[in-house]
């Protein structure tokens, strides 16, 4: 029997919905009209056409209405819906809305529609005698995309999540048989505190940007071997590919900045499978464009071309498929749950898979070869080997990163190696090494034929600068400490800097056309040297050598003991550094931590002094305990803290309580201790002294009201701890009904002081002093690491970017005059 | 011999190095009796005994917390941590420790816990799912 459900808002999911299945039958419609379109063999009929264009156009339009009514829903806190409830709440601030609206894996499929749909548009307008085939690809890569949304249960299966499941349809439980269910319903459940992070308004929109032209080239590529275009597809999708690649590379990189600021990975990269499976694609496609810049060139490397674009889609939906199927659950902290998608992402791999095989095998006897071999001492040669090395690169991670896969195929049980990130920095830094090295002195090179002589004399020149620069580099940095691998790695992006930098500097002088690979270029250069010393030489500051050990022979073969424990207001020695840890303020559901960093020279004398306040988020809701770091930004190096760890602190115990005492609060404090004192002794307790200056009158005290023959009599103490002054003023109260004590906290010093007699005759105050035990006095457990040089990377990152907008402008003016 | 082919055994050389050291390198899944047998570094998955104490003292050491796992075969053991207490660690599921045998403890270098899902374990408790901040 249906239910009349009370208080929902029906209409803006119906809406969605039928946006959705519209969406998906428009992009259908579009596939099978731009496939008659393109196959049709007249050339004169162009009504398959423009059907073709009009359900493309109607597709985007459903796109933009899907994610308008998911906002509207978000927006509105309709948490009848599931994904409002799931992945917001009422706290959160709109721009945090906005990431919560790609929390949710459906919300990272509608973003990549969408993006498609605006490439789509794009080609739509620029493509012109391409646009039939390339569009076909496109649409089908619509349809796909759209089925992952659809949320339609056909033959009992159900296709897709929708992100418009209503919350009584996605959850058994028995509040649902209540019609009025929603009035228990106040809040969502929130979002991951890790996501409530500026990066994730931006990243995943930058990300998906990347993974969504990244359908481009591989159009191209279809459609050239689809329409025997061999020649002509790779001028035309270069620009495409670079942008690509421009995209998804920042987009990565925004990641890592994540990574570096919210996540406590304890770093900017972690070789964790999900950025590892965002790479695969990068590193095959920006091996692509090089061959394709071969090809257009000399003729030569046609083959590697199309294969590794091909294979670079293939591997944006293999690491769709890694990210969201939840079959790395035991090998990543952030793998998606899955959401019963497995099969139909495997059906999504396999489809492009299908594609970027059965074409090239039928048309692989009509494919353009070169006659005879390139010369050694040509650009192209070594070009091509360079690609080779990137896409053996990407082949190292994918056979590592996939260790659950093939458990999954073969039935195997192999763990991943248990120590990945020190297999990963090897074997990727030699892949770099090679790949830097060839950046290098390919641009010695000239295509087809060099002047051997002079090539080497210039070579060899410039390797022996590099050799004396690193040199110099390895020895300040402490790089000489690490593996032989890593020295040589810094050896070959120091050359790659150099030869590049020469290149650039020639091209200011006339030869302006290779401007954007040598930016591009220095900027990888600059990359790699700033992730090696960043990464190399991190180093944990906040080692711990107070406190009690549990055994030493414990402490002897384990890590170094990186937390480190602090006490309010205790300063702490930290490396170069005294560390005070003087407040904390609560912002449900954030609380913030001040941190004193004093850094002393040999005299003790405080030399620089700054504050850093990291943020911890306690979310029981998101099942735990989410650690922001806060971030001291030098030039040359970047000091980083977290808190791991602190004794729970609830927003009512941060207010300067006085008023509340009585038997439950001295259960917190040892044993009180009583004091007789004269005006002007000193009491001593143990992290300082109190001085009784003098008793005082006072006609009011808080909520009460005195009556006659009623008094108030307070008792003004300073304290001193530390080298810090304190003063509190308990009061001594009688009344008609009795005598009472109103004792005055100092939190900071985790003490409460109170006045208990006054014995006029002998003109003496008894003062009892509660002290908290060490135990129960705030602490945090925090964590430090000071990062040197991480400035290389975020630089390398923005010059390699302009190198690539560079050559975008570049090849697409080539385009227009060819 | 043509410069492409000897370029091309290269390359498959090179692929299959890394296949190799991949497997080379790759560990297994084990039990705690196999951890005793060998000096090796390897993960373990097992569940957290809740009826056993978990230690975790800050004052004391804040790199110190000891547990308590059971693994798939039902052995248990005395599983070391060098770090803070992970939160909500006592609502883990499913444990995957990676480490080594010390004497009579597992000394582990990483935990990965697999908390309850949210798509398996939300039975929609009403009482807890109250607005904390709607009213402010």
């Amino acid at each position: 029997m249906a239910i009349d459900y009370k208080g929902e808002h029906l209409f803006p999911g119906h809406l969605g919905q039928i946006f959705v299945v519209l969406s998906f039958g428009a992009a259908l419609l579009s596939l099978i009209s731009y496939y008659y379109a393109t196959t049709d063999k007249t050339g004169n009929d162009k009504s398959w056409h423009k059907l073709a264009r009009v359900a493309f156009f109607i597709n985007s339009v459903s796109i933009i209405g899907v994610g308008t009514c998911l906002f509207y829903i978000l927006y509105n806190h309709y948490f009848e819906y599931h994904y409002a409830w799931n992945y917001t709440s009422r706290s959160l601030p709109v721009y945090y809305l906005v990431s919560g609206f790609w929390n949710g894996q459906e919300g990272g499929f509608l973003l990549w529609t969408f993006w498609q749909a605006v490439l789509g548009n794009i080609l739509i307008w620029k493509a012109r005698s391409w646009e039939r085939p390339v569009m076909t690809v496109i649409a089908l890569s619509q349809v796909i995309l759209a089925t992952m949304i659809l949320g339609i249960d056909i033959f009992g299966q159900r296709i897709g999540s929708s992100p418009f499941l209503l919350l009584r349809n996605a959850m058994e439980a028995p509040i649902f048989q209540s019609p009025d269910y929603l009035s228990f319903i106040k809040d969502g459940q929130g979002m991951n505190p890790s996501l409530q992070n500026y990066w994730m308004v931006i990243h995943p929109p930058t990300l998906f940007l990347g993974l969504a032209s990244m359908v481009v080239p591989f159009a191209y590529a279809i459609a050239g071997l689809w329409q025997r275009k061999y020649k002509e597809w790779i001028t035309q999708a270069i620009p495409y590919a670079l942008f690509a690649g421009m995209v998804l590379g920042t987009g990565i990189i925004m990641g890592s900045f994540w990574a570096y600021e919210s996540l406590n990975f304890g770093g900017f990269w972690a070789w964790d499978p999900i950025e590892n499976a965002s790479v695969f694609p990068w590193l095959t496609l920006v091996g692509a464009l090089h061959v394709m810049i071969v090809y257009k060139n000399t003729g030569h490397s046609y083959i590697m071309a199309t294969f590794l674009v091909l294979i670079s889609f293939v591997l944006v939906w293999y690491s769709s498929f890694l990210a969201r199927s939840g079959i790395l659950g035991d090998t990543s902290v952030h793998a998606f749950t899955d959401l019963g998608m497995f099969w139909h992402l495997v059906t999504g791999i396999l489809v492009f898979l299908f594609l970027a095989v059965y074409l090239p095998v039928i048309r692989w006897k009509e494919l353009p070869r070169s006659t005879k071999d390139e010369d050694t001492y040509s650009r192209e040669f070594w070009m091509f080997v360079g690609s080779v090395f990137l896409a053996l690169s990407c082949l190292q991670l994918v056979v590592v990163t996939s260790v659950p896969v093939w458990n999954a195929i073969f039935g195997t049980k192999i763990a991943p190696p248990s120590n990945q990130v020190a297999l990963y920095n090897v074997f990727q830094s030699a892949f770099a090494i090679l790949v830097t090295i060839l950046a290098g002195f390919t641009q010695f090179l000239k295509y087809k034929k060099t002047d051997r002589a002079k090539f080497l004399a210039q070579a060899i020149t410039y390797l022996i600068v590099a050799v004396l620069v690193t040199v110099i580099v390895v020895y300040f940095t402490g790089i000489y400490r690490l593996k032989v691998v890593f020295i040589l790695l810094m050896l070959g992006s120091v050359y790659s800097v150099f030869v590049n930098g020469k290149v650039l500097v020639d091209a200011f002088k006339g030869k302006f056309k290779l401007a954007g690979s040598a930016v591009a270029h220095i900027g990888f250069g600059l990359l790699m040297v700033g992730a090696l010393i960043a990464a190399g030489t991190s180093k944990v500051i906040s080692e711990n050598t107070t406190g009690e050990q549990f055994s030493p022979d414990f402490a002897k073969e384990s890590n170094p003991k990186e937390n480190i424990i602090v006490y309010r207001n205790e300063p702490v020695k930290m490396g170069p550094y005294r560390v005070s840890y003087v407040g904390d303020s609560v912002s449900a559901p954030d609380h913030f931590f001040k941190i004193l960093y004093q850094r002393l020279d040999a005299a003790g004398n405080v030399k620089e002094e700054f504050m850093l306040k990291p943020k911890a988020q306690v979310n029981k809701q998101m099942g735990g305990f989410a650690a922001s770091p806060d971030t001291k930004h030098y030039f040359f190096h970047d000091l980083y803290t977290h808190i791991t760890m602190f004794n729970a602190l609830t927003p009512e115990e941060n207010s300067q309580g006085d008023e509340k005492h009585g038997e439950d609060d001295d259960k917190n404090y040892d044993p009180p201790m009583p004091h007789q004192v004269r005006v002007g002794d000193t009491i001593h307790y143990r992290d300082g002294y109190i001085v009784f200056k003098g008793l005082g009158l006072d006609n009011k005290v808080a909520n009460l009201q005195l009556g006659k023959n009623e008094a108030a009599i307070g008792a003004d103490l300073e304290v001193v701890s530390r080298g810090k002054t304190y003063t509190a003023r308990p009061l001594y109260v009688m009344k008609s009904n009795g005598v009472f004590g109103f004792p005055k906290k100092i939190d900071d010093l985790g003490l409460k002081l109170a006045l208990t007699k006054i014995t006029p005759a002998t003109k003496q105050a008894e003062i009892t002093v509660y002290q908290q035990p060490e135990g129960k006095k705030k602490f945090i457990v925090m964590r430090a690491i000071e990062f040197p040089y991480i400035n290389f990377f975020w630089s390398g990152t923005i010059i390699m970017v302009i190198g690539f907008l560079m050559s975008i402008f570049r090849r697409n003016k080539e385009l227009k005059t060819d | 011999m043509k410069k492409s082919s000897i370029f091309g055994i290269v390359v498959i050389a090179v692929a299959i190095a890394v296949i190799i050291s991949t497997y080379a390198s790759s560990s297994t899944y084990a039990s705690f009796r196999e951890a005793k047998q060998t000096n090796s570094e390897l993960h373990v998955i097992g569940h957290l005994d809740k009826q056993k104490e978990l230690y975790y003292d800050a004052t004391k050491d804040a790199n110190y917390f000891s547990f308590y796992v059971k693994d798939d075969k039902g052995d248990e053991c005395k599983v070391v941590f060098t770090g803070t207490k992970p939160e909500d660690f006592e609502r883990s599921q499913q444990i995957v420790l990676t480490g080594r045998m010390v004497n009579d403890e597992f000394h582990a270098s990483k935990i990965l816990m697999k908390c309850p899902s949210k798509y398996t374990q939300d039975k929609l408790e009403t009482t807890e799912v109250s607005a904390k901040k709607a009213d402010i």
